[in-house]
């Protein structure tokens, strides 16, 4: 049979992009080496760890879970005290291993919480997950002792003297370096476990677990399977956090946590293993950059994600898989002005939204309110919040965003639709 | 002598107040081609998810090849060589057709919840699934999700998936609803095809499948079996004619 060859050359493909990321990973704080930049990229390595574990549960099991910090945050803690703990007599190569602790403890968590969240798959199980994540966020703060009570549980992750072949974990580049050794680890091995029988079955399971039933499979078991190593690797990017900003509160473990997680593997897209991580870059950006420039942060990635829900409920992944869908069959050309006229208007109705926005804000919490004719500076110009003029200007321009993406949108979801009919007319 | 495929005794099942199943004793024997008709609500399907643990049993037993299987789960008795269809298409959508029949192999294959073993490389689950795939003619779609595949494809995928992990005891819940005319002389052909040496108990309206399929059928009325013989002498027993052939609104195709 022919369909061997183009298998090989997909291997092969495989192999490249996978090289491809991880050089990138490396590379990339050659190029940025501010601190700022060091820190968000250290955030997005533990975040796409996060997620993708998250999707173990989501995406390839079916499962819904509002709890999911729980693993992250007892990954985070018990690192943290294991750090603690053997304080002198470690060194760096036991810190280097410090995730594995946290993986481990994740792994338990799942052992003996998921025993009661996997019972019931659906509805059911995105309740319990809810109440269980709940529960433990509620135990932080009963415990001091363990969870550090508000103030947290901190460490220093230097250690010992000495170094592992000159690291000793230290300056923020060697962690850096630590964290993508992890989670490039991480990664290729929640990626080889799609490719199991267990990875299979939780397709199938997620699919129509009646079925796997009467093929022999047990899906409370593959469901509970799931979860414990969906948990071990929640557990490994919890201690990297622990390492990594050196101090573990409370929130890691809460629902706010397990909030993110979800938005960002969601806005990725659930129905790709690399999905997440595009998700987790994006939100973790999106967090630490506009979260630096603007208050409204949360509002924003409100109207971001609410924007994904409704125009693209498959995450960014599906959108991209589109567009090499179309690449493939020779059409994505076709499409690219369309995509370039359509970037104009909706630019323009970012604009005046964001204008609206800002002066809203600045108005309602910042050093406007009743400072009557002051100017206030709103996105790096000065303006007087009290005159009509800004707002009449924010104002004109959201009305003609709105209405020429409405008149240039709607050419370009006809040119979309005919686009697509001819791809789905080519393939039959 | 061995004992049979299936041996029910005194079978009931009831829903609250209305009962469904009414003391239904059947022995199906090894290698048999055995078919149950009767009236829409005669409980046909009702009997089928108690064979298969789907429903759980309200009184009597059930024996699979001389074992009690009262109470296992549907995944126990399917691991112990018995195996159904659905009535309404039952399949993993999102899965390819390939990757369809691979799930429904790999348990019996013994590779249980295996995250050590790479699927690429577990070459026996590939002949089997791909040799699946020719059997019931869809080595064609192999790549196309289920979900799209249309309908009669889909009833072949249903058999395929049923038949895939090698089970001895084949229950197929009306294999060819639905289906036009020549769609059903492919469906029974694949059926006699891929049962041949196996246990066969199939639910069906059809009349021209089950007397051209059955080696023995039996008659369900009201919850209860008021015949069981060959297909000759079903055809001219009194009773079931009166029951069900005759009168029935579901007489089909009269061979």
């Amino acid at each position: 049979m022919n369909s061997h060859v183009p298998q090989a050359v997909f291997r092969r493909g495989r192999l490249l992009l996978w090289g491809a990321c991880l050089a990138l990973a490396v590379a990339l704080p050659l190029v940025f080496k501010s601190g700022f930049m060091l820190s968000l990229l250290c955030q997005i390595g533990i975040m796409v760890v996060f997620a993708l574990s998250y999707n173990m549960l989501l995406g390839q099991t079916g499962l819904l879970s509002f709890g999911h910090a729980v693993y992250f945050g007892m990954g985070a803690f018990i690192s943290m005290h294991t750090l603690n703990m053997i304080g002198k007599d470690g060194g760096p190569l036991v810190v280097a291993l410090l995730p594995l602790v946290g993986g481990l403890a994740g792994l338990l968590a799942g052992v003996v919480l998921g025993w009661v969240t996997t019972k019931k798959a659906g509805t059911t199980f995105a309740m319990i997950s809810l109440g269980i994540g709940e529960l433990v966020a509620a135990c932080a703060l009963m415990f001091p002792g363990l969870f550090g009570g508000e103030g947290g549980v901190s460490g220093n992750r230097v250690v010992g003297k000495g170094s592992l072949l000159g690291f000793t974990w230290g300056p923020q580049v060697e962690m850096y370096g630590l964290i993508v050794a992890w989670a490039f680890v991480a990664t290729v091995a929640m990626f080889a476990l799609t490719q199991t029988p267990l990875g299979r079955m939780a397709n199938a399971v997620r699919d129509n677990p009646e079925r796997a039933e009467f093929v022999g499979y047990d899906t409370q078991r593959v469901r509970y399977l799931m979860l414990i190593l969906s948990g071990l690797f929640a557990g490994v990017a919890g201690g990297l956090t622990a390492l990594n900003y050196e101090i573990v509160t409370a929130e890691t473990l809460n629902a706010h946590t397990s909030g993110v997680v979800l938005l960002m593997t969601f806005v990725g897209g659930i129905g790709f293993f690399y999905g997440p991580i595009i998700g987790a870059i994006l939100v973790t950006v999106m967090q630490i950059v506009i979260g630096g420039m603007t208050q409204a942060w949360l509002l924003y990635f409100g109207l971001f994600f609410l924007f994904m829900v409704l125009m693209a409920p498959g995450g960014i992944a599906s959108v991209i898989a589109m567009q090499r869908n179309l690449w493939q069959a020779g059409l994505f050309r076709r499409m690219v002005p369309h995509y370039l006229a359509v970037a104009l208007p909706i630019l323009v109705l970012l604009a005046g939204l964001v204008g609206l926005i800002e002066m809203t804000y600045a108005l309602l919490a910042g050093e406007g309110v009743g400072a009557g004719d002051t100017a206030t500076k709103v996105m790096g110009m000065q303006l007087q919040l009290s005159s009509m003029e800004p707002w009449a200007i924010a104002l004109a321009t959201t009305a003609v965003g709105v209405a020429l993406t409405r008149w240039i949108g709607g050419r370009t979801s006809a040119a979309w639709n005919e686009t697509l009919a001819t791809l789905h007319g080519d393939r039959t | 002598m061995t004992a049979p495929a299936i041996r029910i005794s005194g079978l009931r099942k009831n829903f609250g107040a209305s009962e469904i199943i009414r003391g239904v004793d059947l022995d199906i024997q090894r290698g048999e081609r055995h078919a149950i008709i009767g009236p829409n609500g005669a409980g046909k399907s009702t009997l089928f998810h108690l064979i298969s643990a789907r429903l759980p049993v309200s009184a009597g037993t059930i024996e699979l090849k001389g074992e009690n299987v009262i109470g296992l789960k549907p995944f126990e008795i399917n691991r112990k060589g018995l195996s159904r269809s659905f009535q309404i298409t039952n399949i993993f959508h999102n899965l390819s057709v390939f990757e369809n029949l691979r799930c429904a192999v790999l348990w019996s294959l013994g590779y249980r919840y295996s995250f050590w073993h790479r699927l690429a490389g577990l070459t026996d689950a590939r002949l089997r699934a791909d040799a699946v795939m020719e059997d019931i003619g869809l080595a064609k779609r192999r790549d196309t999700p289920a979900g799209i595949l249309s309908y009669a494809e889909q009833r072949a995928l249903e058999i395929g998936i049923t038949i895939a992990s090698g089970a001895d005891v084949i229950l197929l819940d009306e294999p060819t609803a639905g289906m036009s005319r020549s769609e059903t002389d492919d469906a029974v052909a694949l059926i006699r095809r891929v049962t041949e040496g196996k246990t066969l108990v199939m639910v069906e309206h059809d009349m021209g499948v089950v007397f051209g399929l059955a080696d023995r059928i039996s008659v369900l009325v009201y919850g209860q079996i008021i015949a069981t013989d060959a297909p000759a002498a079903i055809r001219c027993n009194a009773a079931v004619q009166e029951a069900y052939l005759g009168t029935g609104s579901h007489s089909g195709h009269e061979p």
